[in-house]
């Protein structure tokens, strides 16, 4: 009686999410699904008029590009690189912070400041502070604050984001550049949590005398671990749909200049082919996409169902 | 009051203490601010570049070797930004697109964690994993059928149309039902024996013990509203429903198509203060939430 | 739970349902368009949609000739809309296709018009332009146009005369002979020089590819190090337009479409090449920057750069005036007799609609837009552009402005009278579904070749290069 009862209403609680789920999020993947095996379907035809036939054009398609692989380990790598470190960084400050008296508020305050700043402004920040100037080749005329940072240790002028740049260069500037997005609401989510957390278990533990790094392992990250395996298997979603941030700091060719498209990952791939209008090819390339962050988050929960503590 | 009690028991812990571990405790706490005060720089660095972009000449702003202190403090950009983008119904606009969507967002919202959490139901793991599965699509793809779905509604240029397709979120729904998870489940039983209803103890219990959670939510949401670019431009870029960001990236074009960005940041930064003001405003209650979160058993 | 059950599976229907609802109206195709018996119908309100970029000051002289034309035609009325940038324009238009929702009129490039046509969503304009029914108002007497004379749908041919070649042959581009576009106004590159540095050291702007590098090999030699003689900002426009004076093949419209992997191209990349090497010429991609700023700030003393662009050429006003002055002329030719410049600056399409009076509507305007000589004169007054009619040189306040132009405060009117000396040298490339990528992948080319690490053998980079650009051009197109 009692179980039937809560069916009902759990289903009632759910109703209003579940009708908006299903018209703007169910019904464009199942549509997404469907174009992705109409064969090489495109928007400008289809408002022709133009018919497209049933099969795995699309899928092939997507896998023979030549650059395919390109996208695939770019979007990897950079998702290995960053989640990790962009959550340790996080879990620290907002333990750091949670921890301080004097000043706490006014640090709280910075750490949250960048989501009041624009993304336009961001973008065009980093790009500037990478940026070096060269009047022409081997002639540099401003190295950039970076550089002159490197400078101060003795390193030479190293190339980031301009032509003649390292691969490793590029990826270094980008997971730079990611975990400084990511921080901010990774600290406001461990923060929220950690003020959550009940004083009591760690007044038990001033008690007892446990040490810092103690409470922080056997106190501190189980308590938090809800909140971590969220930012975790969250990251790493956002993570495998990197795109704008590369945009952010290359333009549109997503390459420093003369290697376009070098960092072309996962999602680039799929916005050119939306922009080119071969939108079946974006489609099957979502879907593969899909595959691979449903595998990925598979895991993680297995993991986090593991190690998370309630 | 909790604040105090933790004070004093501070306090006598410290008087417990010896020299050495006072010592050592002083060495930690440098390197805590150390660390804190180098990340806030890192973290702060665009917000300061932003500001000082706004009060720059253009032609100081072009300079091929960007200045760290503005030449010559321009404020007149903030002048030409009230006055060139309209200001003014951007701001009611988005200002009412932001507040109705997140309020009934947080309803939504908080009612789904809640059924997930604490409810038990049939396919209740399944439904909750095919939610997490639609995260990982990406929404581009979505922006076409929906574009197809609001027209055949009759939504094109409604205020509508900018607040109800993106009311649900999934990610919002996970992060709430991870917090409410915390909560331990005996409270929801006793209050089940006590014959509380559902509403009421969600209401007297599991938002104020996740008030934090909520908050970050709101401020979330606010910013999406805030700068949400493609969809509104899409559908509702008219003169009596443009928001923001539309506004303000076509308002500082001229005649070539460049932008001028001084002025455009200025404007990016008018915007940016109301919503610095709520944030710092909403931050006490942050704390507030802390000070109330004692499980009193 | 049945009853949820049965709840979610009508909800399920009715989504199903409004898909249904929605293919139809996506489905629901236009026939060709053909002038309708008795032409424009002047008793009947007609509202007409019109997307553009422009800025504010160019809106307020469009909003100014939107009253005049109301005054002939007062039941049409025109709203117009910023958009943003061209691709802004583009991508809007080309998502509200789908459900056949663009507006009537909008800025475009014939790229943008390839795509669209794609969907067979714009009107050719043949039928509109040879018309010559009079158009006659609600009492059956013919409507006056601004001149006082009746006004016929078509285009006079004197009108057609009045046109810039160049500019109105572009709207044929498109491998089918049938006209999709009229020009609005026009650009083109010129190529900028620091007129003051020129004059003390006694350097004469060139005139051909050779002179130009026999003068950045002499500015080297007096600036050193420290400056790059000449910023491209194009690549693309670099390219196209040496194909251009070549007369090797780029693109073509109909079958094979990317016809640019020839030893001629390959031999210019490579010349070019060896002048990025030298430090004589860097482009807007690799400096990271419009080259119009290291112009101004005298590390570079040519600058090739959109002629609507003449004010960013201009350095900073001092107490003293300007730092120095800036000289105008053609941009560098491979015959100097023959020269051959790239053709820039909007056009104007029209959207077939299911009421042939709203594409009619639209016709009157764009045709009032492009034929009117006080619309061009002002525009071009305003932006710097030129006008797309030969008359407008004879409006009494334009030539006044054209006189003023000078290496300072006139600039943009020096840079327009420049470009109507050599207004016979206008080229256009074809358009096509894949021009756009053809632009785009021949400009990430040109970057490759001059700044890749060769390894040694810089022939076989370019020949690479050339074969991934085309692979790409097939792929993306595709």
């Amino acid at each position: 009686m009692v179980e039937s009862k809560h069916q009902w209403k759990a289903w009632l609680y759910l109703s209003p999410a579940i009708v908006l789920l299903l018209i703007f999020t169910v019904w464009p993947i199942i549509n997404t699904v469907y174009i992705s095996f109409l064969e090489g379907y495109n928007t400008m035809g289809a408002a022709a008029g133009i018919q497209y036939e049933f099969g795995f054009a699309n899928y092939v398609n997507v896998i023979d590009y030549k650059e395919f692989v390109t996208c695939l380990t770019n979007t990897m790598l950079l998702c290995v690189l960053t989640v990790p470190l962009s959550t340790i960084l996080a879990l620290l400050i907002a333990v750091c912070l949670n921890a301080i008296k004097p000043l706490q508020k006014l640090l709280q305050t910075i750490f949250f400041l960048p989501y009041v700043t624009n993304s336009i402004a961001i973008g065009m920040v980093f790009a500037a502070m990478f940026n070096v100037i060269e009047l022409s080749p081997g002639v540099i005329e401003s190295p950039g604050i970076i550089n002159n940072l490197l400078g101060l240790f003795g390193v030479d002028p190293i190339k980031w984001v301009t032509v003649g740049s390292s691969y490793w260069a590029n990826i270094a500037v980008m997971v730079i550049y990611i975990v400084w997005n990511a921080l901010p609401f990774k600290i406001l989510i461990l923060l929220g949590g950690l003020q959550s957390v009940n004083k009591q278990y760690y007044d038990a533990a001033k008690v007892d005398g446990t040490s810092r790094a103690r409470v922080f392992t056997r106190i501190t990250v189980p308590l938090l671990s809800p909140m971590l395996a969220y930012v975790v298997i969250t990251g790493f979603i956002g993570g495998f749909k990197e795109y704008s941030s590369i945009v952010g700091i290359f333009g549109d060719d997503m390459g420093p200049t003369g290697e376009p498209f070098r960092l072309n990952t996962m999602v680039g791939f799929i916005y050119r082919a939306i922009e080119g209008s071969h939108v079946g090819r974006a489609s099957a390339a979502a879907l593969i996409l899909f595959g691979i962050i449903l595998i990925v988050t598979l895991i993680n929960l297995y993991v986090s169902k593991k190690k998370t503590h309630y | 009051m909790s604040e105090k009690n933790n004070v004093t028991m501070q306090e006598k812990d410290l008087q417990k203490v010896s020299s050495k571990q006072k010592v050592g405790k002083i060495f930690v706490m440098i390197a805590l601010y150390a660390f804190l005060i180098l990340m806030a720089l890192i973290i702060i660095f665009p917000f300061y570049w932003m500001l000082i972009s706004s009060v720059k000449t253009i032609d100081e702003y072009k300079l091929p070797v960007p200045t760290l202190f503005p030449r010559k403090i321009l404020l007149s950009n903030y002048v030409d930004a009230f006055n060139t983008a309209k200001l003014g119904t951007l701001f009611v606009n988005t200002l009412y697109v932001g507040l109705v969507s997140t309020i009934l967002s947080l309803v939504i919202t908080v009612i789904s964690a809640f059924a997930f959490a604490r409810l038990e139901f049939k396919g209740r793991n399944a439904l909750f994993a095919a939610l997490l599965a639609t995260m990982m699509i990406p929404g581009e793809l979505f922006t076409i059928t929906n574009y197809i779905t609001v027209n055949a509604f009759g939504w094109m240029h409604t205020f509508t149309v900018l607040i109800v397709p993106f009311l649900v979120s999934v990610f919002y729904i996970y992060l709430l039902r991870q917090n409410f998870l915390q909560i331990p489940n005996e409270l929801y039983l006793a209050a089940k024996v006590d014959g509380t209803s559902d509403l009421k103890y969600l209401w007297k219990v599991m938002i104020p013990l996740s008030l934090p959670t909520l908050i970050s939510i709101t401020i979330l949401k606010m910013m999406g509203a805030w700068n949400s670019y493609v969809w509104p431009r899409l559908v509702a870029n008219d003169e009596a429903h443009r928001l923001i960001t539309n506004g303000l990236r076509n308002a500082f074009t001229d005649s070539t198509g460049e932008v001028n960005i001084p002025v455009q940041m200025a404007a990016v930064a008018i915007v940016s203060f109301p919503l610095f003001m709520v944030f710092i405003f909403l931050r006490k209650y942050i704390m507030k939430g802390v000070s109330r979160s004692g499980i009193k058993g | 739970m049945k009853k949820v059950l049965v709840s979610l599976l009508l909800l399920v229907a009715v989504c199903l349902n409004v898909f249904a609802l929605a293919s139809c109206n996506k489905k629901g195709k236009l026939g060709e368009f053909v002038i309708p018996d008795g032409g424009f119908d002047t008793s009947k309100e007609i509202t007409v949609k019109f997307y553009h970029t422009m800025g504010q000051n160019l809106s307020d002289v469009l909003v100014r000739y939107i009253d005049e034309f109301k005054k002939i035609y007062p039941n049409i009325t025109i709203e117009h809309e910023q958009v943003g940038g061209y691709d802004d324009v583009r991508d809007q238009i080309k998502t509200e296709i789908t459900v056949g929702n663009q507006p009537n009129i909008a800025y475009c490039y014939p790229d943008h018009v390839a795509l669209y046509n794609m969907a067979k969503a714009t009107v050719p304009l043949d039928v509109l332009i040879e018309s010559d029914l009079v158009v006659k108002d609600q009492d059956d007497n013919p409507v006056l146009n601004s001149k006082g004379e009746p006004e016929i749908l078509g285009l006079t041919d004197a009108q057609v005369d009045d046109f810039i070649d160049g500019y109105y042959e572009e709207g044929r581009q498109f491998g089918d002979g049938k006209m999709y576009t009229l020009p609005l106004s026009k650009s083109t590159e010129v190529l900028y020089y620091n007129k003051t540095f020129f004059d003390k050291h006694n350097i004469t702007p060139p005139k051909t590819w050779d002179e130009l590098e026999a003068v950045c090999a002499q500015i080297k030699a007096i600036a050193g190090d420290g400056c790059t003689p000449l910023g491209y900002d194009s690549e693309s426009n670099w390219f196209i337009t040496m194909c251009e004076q070549y007369g090797s093949p780029y693109t073509s419209a109909t079958g094979d479409h990317f016809l640019f992997d020839n030893d001629t191209n390959r031999a210019f990349v490579e010349r070019f090449r060896s002048w990025y090497e030298k430090g004589y010429v860097t482009t807007q991609e690799i400096s990271g920057a419009y080259t119009s700023k290291l112009f101004v700030a005298e590390k570079s003393y040519m600058s090739i750069g959109s002629s609507a662009g003449a004010t960013h050429q201009r350095p900073e006003k001092g107490e003293n005036g300007y730092p120095f002055e800036v000289g105008i002329t053609t941009v560098p030719q491979l015959n100097a007799d023959n020269p051959k410049v790239i053709s820039q600056g909007p056009s104007l399409c029209i959207f077939n609609k299911a009421d042939p009076q709203e594409v009619l509507a639209s016709w009157l305007f764009v045709k009032y837009l492009t034929t009117t000589v006080e619309f061009q004169a002002e525009f071009s007054m305003a932006s710097g552009y030129v006008p797309v009619i030969e008359s407008v040189e004879e409006h009494e306040a334009y030539k006044a402005w054209l006189d003023k132009g000078n290496g300072g405060d006139f600039i943009a009117a020096l840079s327009v009278d420049v470009c109507l000396d050599q207004k016979d040298a206008y080229y256009v490339s074809p358009a096509f579904n894949g021009s756009s990528t053809a632009r785009d992948q021949v400009g990430l080319l040109m970057q490759k070749c001059l700044t890749a690490d060769a390894g040694g053998d810089v022939k076989k980079m370019i020949k690479k290069a050339f074969e991934d650009a085309i692979a790409e051009c097939k792929y993306q197109a595709g």
